[in-house]
């Protein structure tokens, strides 16, 4: 069985088809329950394209790692020279508001934390790692 | 891939993957939108932030002229997102009784 694999991506929103691609290929060789893939999808969309519109400085590909570790999985996406970001640390969005009262931004994050079963961010020198964890008990 | 059909009852199929990649071709398609519609969630398998953000922007551009959209069929994981999200608060939302 495959552990972990890692391959970098292009920064662009265009990417993310060739993403969702290495997620389902990991899936498959480690035998992980299909049910689990709406969740990480929608985690790493949403972190792939936070990295794609808001890291001011960064030029480097971005890279994408997962692995299947006892009882869970995890995937990390790593960005390069860029400032900090830990999504822990974002307020949660108001998602008691009706529709008028809505105003863009924090609802993907707000969601990801629901959807995953947990959160990691290491950063040092530029290197930006967030990791998501998904039990797949 | 995200399907994007009109029923026979003039309701709107939105079917597959809503994912970043697809919001702008659905966002072109809503903005063409008018009246209250139903809007049928029963194939879609995925839906990201961004189309969230696409079916809100609809949803207050009708609002604005006094209508809306209603979602239906709304199951499994994008029922588990639209409810994440508080979309029951913003759209008139049926889910079948289990999914």
């Amino acid at each position: 069985m495959m552990s972990s694999q890692q391959r970098s991506f292009p920064r662009q929103v265009a990417s993310l088809p060739a993403v969702f691609d290495f997620i389902d290929g990991f899936f498959e060789s480690a035998s992980i329950d299909g049910d689990h893939r709406v969740p990480v999808h929608f985690a790493v969309e949403e972190l792939f394209t936070n990295l794609v519109k808001y890291s001011r400085g960064g030029t480097h590909d971005i890279e994408v790692e997962l692995r299947r570790e006892p009882g869970r999985l995890a995937v990390s996406l790593t960005d390069f020279g860029v400032e900090p970001f830990d999504i822990r640390r974002a307020p949660d969005a108001r998602v008691d508001l009706g529709a008028r009262d809505r105003t863009p931004g924090g609802l993907g994050i707000h969601i990801l934390k629901r959807m995953v079963d947990g959160i990691d961010y290491e950063y040092a020198d530029g290197r930006s790692t967030t990791t998501i964890f998904k039990d797949l008990g | 891939m995200l399907d994007i059909k009109v029923g026979p009852n003039d309701e709107i199929i939105l079917a597959g993957r809503f994912d970043a990649s697809q919001a702008e071709r659905a966002e072109q398609f809503l903005a063409g939108v008018t009246g209250t519609r139903v809007v049928d969630l029963g194939e879609l398998q995925y839906i990201s932030s961004l189309g969230l953000g696409v079916l809100l922007a609809t949803q207050k551009r009708l609002m604005d002229q006094g209508h809306g959209l209603k979602l239906v069929n709304v199951r499994g994981h994008v029922r588990d997102i639209l409810h994440f999200a508080g979309f029951d608060r913003v759209f008139a939302l049926d889910s079948p009784p289990s999914a």
